[in-house]
């Protein structure tokens, strides 16, 4: 009973936490380096989704569009569960509360992007009435696609390669304690240190940051949604309570990423029976915080520049593997 | 090139994130790669040239202001020269001078806001929010000495607008502005170039090559930006007093064509400058001119996108035969040519990269069948 | 004020439809939001492209007869609570290339904005002033915060 209280505690901490973040990457750092006043913290994550709320449902243009629909919810209930495993009252779960669960469900996170990008059908694009085909054209009978399609297609591509680093930065620490089990993880470190303060785990951090921009599509890797050619991209159909929801789970997914770095390499996992949930807060701060500097400085990459960069983090997530080895 | 392997095609517009403008591109791509565009203007279609059939001259010259919201004194000043030109009108030196400023800052907003734009199809927010930031500078110059931040309408048959004569105030206000926008325009372009992760993204993006420009018929700084020195202010008498320099790229791919813009910005401070430092003394506007009837008389400037004909005759002080050549309708050849074989993240960039006003383009659309 | 209109107006997404024109206020009302000098994100106002995100349609031009119906199904669109805002004087009377004509006039104007989607606010000038723009979004505001 006791501990089935510290997990929903928790999990409400997290959500709450989780609605400032967007706030916080847009007005301290965004709006400070583009010396403007910006918005106030509570306009993008908490203010925006409520506004949401309160809008007319409609249907969006799919083909399927309950399915259409319900995919953020699926999001937003695997980001919870990514969380619930996190926190240290689930670890008697056993093979749950492990990396290679984590993993599974992080895959899911990935995987309804192609769905939603496949099955939204928006107006800006293919469907924006333009006497096109009247007109003729240099190359008159190829199949048309929607630009959602196109972002389908990256989706896919970026399940193929874009999430290496941080599946690899996850398993550096299960390398040094020798377990997948976030439970062995954590009580390891308890013993020896966090993992962070190894040259294996410095490495790791830094593979599991840049893993952590690019599972959230946040400049510059934001090529599923780039604004340059696919406006939106996968939720481009979304409205009202729906996108509302596609909002809290990104923030969510912010916060939960954080906890995960915390608990695999400060070695705090997050309850609020302890003083540790600061650090886990502090964490999932300071997460967004770099992200929002380094992105405010970067243009959105293109294949050509997001392949190397893979690459680049992949070899040194393998790096940090061997360094954990050793 | 084989037309077996296009798999799909693409459409961006007529309202879409990256191009502000109505238009249409149509994008024939085989795995993310553009192997052909083709890109559809009309949609912005008013028929200015139409309009103007028959009204009086005055009149019809602010219309053309109209044409363009970015270079918006440059059309008027060309509507101007044609029938200065037709009805043989001397114009003070002075009003001369001050033309020429008003056309130089025009082309340093115009070039500011092309950089401002770019920035933001890259991706890259900060910049452009801080170019748009410099720009605010000339903005309220242009406001300060036209009275309005984008219809400032200075030229008139004869000389300028009185209201547009530059006092001591004015011409210490423009000295401080166009200083301020050479300091910080000169940081940015030292932070833009050092900075890697953006010169991945714009070398060799999108090239045009110096034989493909000339066939395409490019002009103005994308044409430059090739390495062709071709400039119409040094064929326009207006500008014999000045001395500038016509700057050229090798490239003709995305930075180089950002680059001839930034070094343009300089050239103009240099320009305006030189003028703010000869300013003559004198009236600014002479209406002793009389109408009459004229034959059809062209005149071509250099306007912040290439060279810019307007041509009308004139009959009992109405205007006929209104035809303009904007300098876009040219560069569309060279924005189709230039995305083929890149990503289409970089579509927008190529056809950006070629500073496209297609509201400019779309009065009167012509289609000439090229073998 | 309710929490929902609290939340209204705390968070405003704006969309901007060019529908032919001459680009001067399109530029401008990018510039409100866009630079640093007018920033329109202090006053909670968010630029948008996706019409199902958007709250706030700002529409200028004096609408082409080929923008006529992209602008129709952008509008349908945008789900309830919506405002629609006409900046300039093209969006508002169809401008110069409605009004001014020689011997012929102008065929290519469906315009203005009002005979084809409902307007709420309307901004003045050519070309509108960024001050102006804000102070037309917020004027309206009220009937998007009263709304069901």
């Amino acid at each position: 009973m006791y501990s089935i209280l510290g997990v929903i505690g928790t999990i409400i901490i997290g959500f709450i936490v989780s609605l400032w973040l967007p706030g916080l990457e847009r007005k301290l750092i965004h709006a400070r380096v583009q010396q403007r006043i910006g918005p106030p913290i509570s306009s993008p994550g908490i203010m925006a989704p409520l506004k949401f709320f309160f809008k007319q449902t409609i249907m969006p243009y799919s083909p399927l569009p309950r399915l259409y629909n319900s995919l953020p919810l699926i999001g937003l209930l695997s980001v919870l569960f990514i969380f619930l495993f996190t926190v240290p009252e689930t670890y008697q779960l056993g093979a749950f509360a492990s990396i290679v669960a984590i993993v599974g469900f992080l895959k899911i996170e990935e995987v309804i992007y192609v769905f939603m990008g496949s099955l939204s059908k928006s107006v800006m694009s293919l469907r924006m009435p333009f006497p096109d085909l009247a007109k003729g054209a240099k190359h008159p009978n190829v199949q048309r696609s929607f630009l959602e399609d196109i972002s389908a297609m990256r989706a896919f591509r970026l399940i193929a390669f874009g999430s290496f680093p941080l599946y690899i930065a996850l398993f550096v620490p299960a390398v040094i304690s020798g377990s997948i089990s976030l439970g062995d993880i954590v009580a390891y470190q308890q013993v020896h240190g966090p993992i962070l303060f190894s040259a294996a785990g410095v490495i790791g951090a830094i593979v599991f940051f840049i893993g952590y921009m690019i599972l959230l599509n946040e400049y510059p890797f934001v090529i599923l949604k780039a604004k340059a050619d696919v406006i939106e991209g996968p939720y481009m159909e979304y409205a009202a309570k729906w996108r509302a929801l596609v909002y809290i789970m990104r923030g969510f997914l912010m916060f939960t990423l954080a906890t995960l770095f915390s608990v695999l390499f400060l070695g705090v996992p997050p309850s609020i029976f302890t003083w540790g949930i600061l650090v886990n807060i502090l964490v999932a701060v300071l997460f967004p915080m770099l992200m929002a500097s380094f992105s405010a400085f970067a243009p959105i990459f293109t294949f050509k520049q997001f392949y190397p960069v893979t690459f680049g983090a992949t070899i040194l997530g393998v790096v940090a593997l061997l360094a954990a080895f050793i | 090139m084989d037309k077996n392997v296009i798999e799909t095609e693409i459409t961006m517009g007529t309202v879409h994130s990256a191009a502000i403008e109505p238009y249409r591109v149509r994008l024939f791509v085989e795995d993310e790669i553009v192997k052909d565009a083709e890109i559809t203007v009309g949609v912005n279609h008013r028929g200015v040239e139409r309009i103007m059939e028959g009204l009086p001259v005055e009149k019809a010259n602010s219309l053309t202001e109209k044409i363009c919201g970015i270079c918006s004194g440059v059309h008027l000043w060309n509507s101007v020269l044609v029938a200065e030109k037709g009805l043989e009108v001397e114009i003070p030196e002075r009003a001369s001078y001050i033309r020429i400023i008003v056309a130089e800052l025009e082309r340093i907003h115009s070039h500011l806001l092309y950089l401002a734009h770019g920035n933001e199809v890259l991706g890259h927010e900060t910049f452009s929010m801080r170019l748009f930031y410099i720009r605010e500078t000339v903005m309220e110059l242009l406001r300060i000495i036209g009275g309005n931040r984008v219809q400032y309408g200075v030229p008139i048959i004869g000389g300028i607008r009185p209201r547009a004569e530059l006092d001591e105030m004015k011409v210490q206000k423009i000295r401080e502005g166009i200083d301020y926008i050479r300091g910080k325009v000169k940081e940015f372009a030292d932070r833009f170039t050092s900075d890697p992760m953006i010169m991945s993204r714009i070398t060799g993006v999108c090239p045009l090559n110096r034989k493909d420009a000339l066939r395409l018929a490019v002009t103005g700084p994308t044409l430059r930006a090739t390495g062709v020195e071709f400039d119409t202010r040094k064929e326009m008498e207006c500008y014999d007093p000045f001395e500038f320099d016509v700057i050229t790229q090798d490239d003709g791919d995305v930075k180089s064509n950002l680059l001839v813009r930034v070094f343009e910005i300089f050239e103009s401070v240099k320009i305006i400058k030189q003028a703010l430092k000869n300013l003559p003394e004198g009236a600014v506007v002479d209406r002793s001119w009389e109408m009459q009837d004229t034959d059809i008389t062209k005149s071509y400037v250099e306007a912040p996108r290439g060279t810019l004909y307007h041509s009308y005759a004139l009959e009992d002080g109405r205007v006929r035969n209104v035809v303009i050549r904007t300098p876009s309708i040219a560069n569309i050849g060279a924005m189709q040519y230039a995305l083929i074989g890149h990503h289409i993240t970089d579509a927008q960039l190529g056809i950006v990269q070629c500073d496209p006003c297609f509201t400019c383009t779309d009065r009167a659309i012509e289609i000439i069948k090229r073998r | 004020m309710g929490i929902k209109s609290y939340a209204r107006a705390r968070a405003i997404h704006a969309m901007l439809v060019y529908t032919g024109g001459c680009n001067g206020c399109d530029i401008e009302i990018v510039n409100a939001v866009f630079s640093p000098k007018y920033d329109a994100e202090q006053y909670k106002i968010f630029l948008t492209w996706n019409p199902r995100e958007a709250d706030v349609l700002i529409v200028t031009g004096p609408v082409t007869k080929q923008n006529k119906k992209p602008l129709k199904e952008i509008y349908k669109a945008i789900p309830e609570p919506k405002l629609v805002i006409a900046a300039g004087a093209c969006a508002l009377m169809g401008g110069v290339y409605k009004n001014i004509h020689g011997d012929i006039p102008s065929e290519e104007i469906a315009g203005p904005v009002e005979e084809i989607i409902p307007v709420d606010a309307k901004i003045p000038g050519c070309a509108v002033r960024p001050e102006d723009v804000l102070a037309g979004a917020v004027s309206a505001l009220p009937k998007l915060l009263e709304a069901k």
